[in-house]
């Protein structure tokens, strides 16, 4: 080490010849701190902010998906409520009019109207409990199938029934005509 | 003494780094005015300077949590003002180390005796020091860095650095022979 380097270390103080101005820098350094206080505030509840969104976007798709569905099920309900209903009064319509016609038909004996009129009752009651477990499950083909079948057999057999008596009646006639 | 120093600061240190503004204020008032020091003697120019050590302060604090003692603090935060002073220059393209003529000459020439010990003679001859040479100079001689930490700061190889800083103190030499 020289002189030149020698001196200057032993004085470096006197090297310090500027003066800050501290209380300007200080303002600064003082707004640049808060600034960056705030940024990283606003950072963290800008997170929370967007995961908050997206939770609520998630909740909110997730209900009204649910609520789309459940919507599009009533519909389906209805459309297959409004099938079945059709079905229904169709053939209790059918099946009506034909218990009817053989309440009112004077060929058949009193006996003979009541125990058919009791098989009658029977499919009703069985149709009743095809009705019940259908409410619970409509989407259940074989229940809906059970329930026409089970119409389809109340007519079957007024038809048969009322087949017999004509027939009879027929032979009546016949016997009429021979005679 | 150091140690008493190196506790003493610790304190500090510690309360800034739980972000207590007095405590920066008083870390603060403390070290402005040698960082303004670094900084100025570097840049030439008050503006230049205190943005430099407004932007150390600011993140110095930030980065504090970082900070582990390693050094003294004043320390760490010189070198942080030194790197942001030579990013500066190094953004506004001023040269850090020119290169001379004299780049390849590996032997060491010998210097002229320095006449005068006059502190502010020197300080003076090192301000007419083509900018690349003063910062040799500030960094070597003032700041007492070697020429390794010199390297890593600018970016220089150590061999460029030694040449560098001989031939800024033989011109420094020569001018101040001149005053």
């Amino acid at each position: 080490m020289d002189d030149l380097e020698k001196h200057i270390q032993k004085n470096r103080h006197l090297f310090d010849e500027y003066k800050a101005d501290r209380q300007k820098i200080w303002q600064n350094i003082e707004s640049d701190l808060d600034a960056s206080k705030i940024i990283y505030l606003w950072n963290l509840s800008g997170i929370k902010i967007a995961a908050t969104i997206l939770i609520l976007v998630g909740a909110f798709s997730m209900i009204s998906l649910f609520i789309t569905s459940r919507f599009d099920q009533t519909q389906q309900n209805q459309v297959a409520n409004q099938e079945l209903n059709d079905i229904d009064t169709y053939y209790k319509s059918l099946v009506s009019f034909q218990v009817q016609l053989v309440k009112n038909n004077p060929k058949l004996q009193p006996k003979e109207k009541k125990e058919f009129l009791s098989f009658m009752d029977e499919l009703d009651e069985e149709y009743n409990i095809l009705k019940l477990e259908m409410s619970k499950n409509l989407n259940n083909e074989y229940i809906l199938e059970a329930i026409v079948k089970n119409y389809k057999k109340r007519i079957e057999l007024i038809e048969n029934l009322l087949e017999q008596i004509n027939d009879s009646k027929n032979s009546n006639d016949n016997e009429g005509y021979i005679l | 003494m150091e140690t008493n120093i190196l506790h003493t600061h610790k304190d500090l240190v510690e309360k800034c780094k739980s972000g207590d503004r007095k405590s920066q204020y008083q870390l603060y008032e403390l070290y402005i005015d040698a960082m303004y020091n670094v900084s100025f003697r570097l840049l030439g120019k008050k503006e230049d300077a205190e943005d430099i050590v407004q932007d150390s302060f600011v993140d110095a604090f930030k980065k504090l949590k970082t900070f582990r003692y390693e050094s003294t603090f004043g320390s760490w935060l010189k070198r942080i003002v030194i790197n942001k002073s030579i990013n500066h220059l190094k953004l506004k393209k001023i040269p850090i180390s020119p290169i001379g003529q004299y780049e390849y000459k590996i032997t060491e020439e010998k210097s002229e005796p320095l006449q005068t010990f006059d502190i502010n003679k020197i300080k003076n001859g090192i301000k007419m020091l083509p900018q690349g040479y003063q910062q040799i100079i500030n960094l070597y001689l003032i700041e007492g860095y070697d020429h390794k930490e010199i390297s890593e700061i600018s970016g220089i190889s150590i061999s460029t650095s030694k040449s560098q800083y001989h031939r800024a103190k033989k011109k420094l030499i020569e001018i101040v022979n001149t005053l």
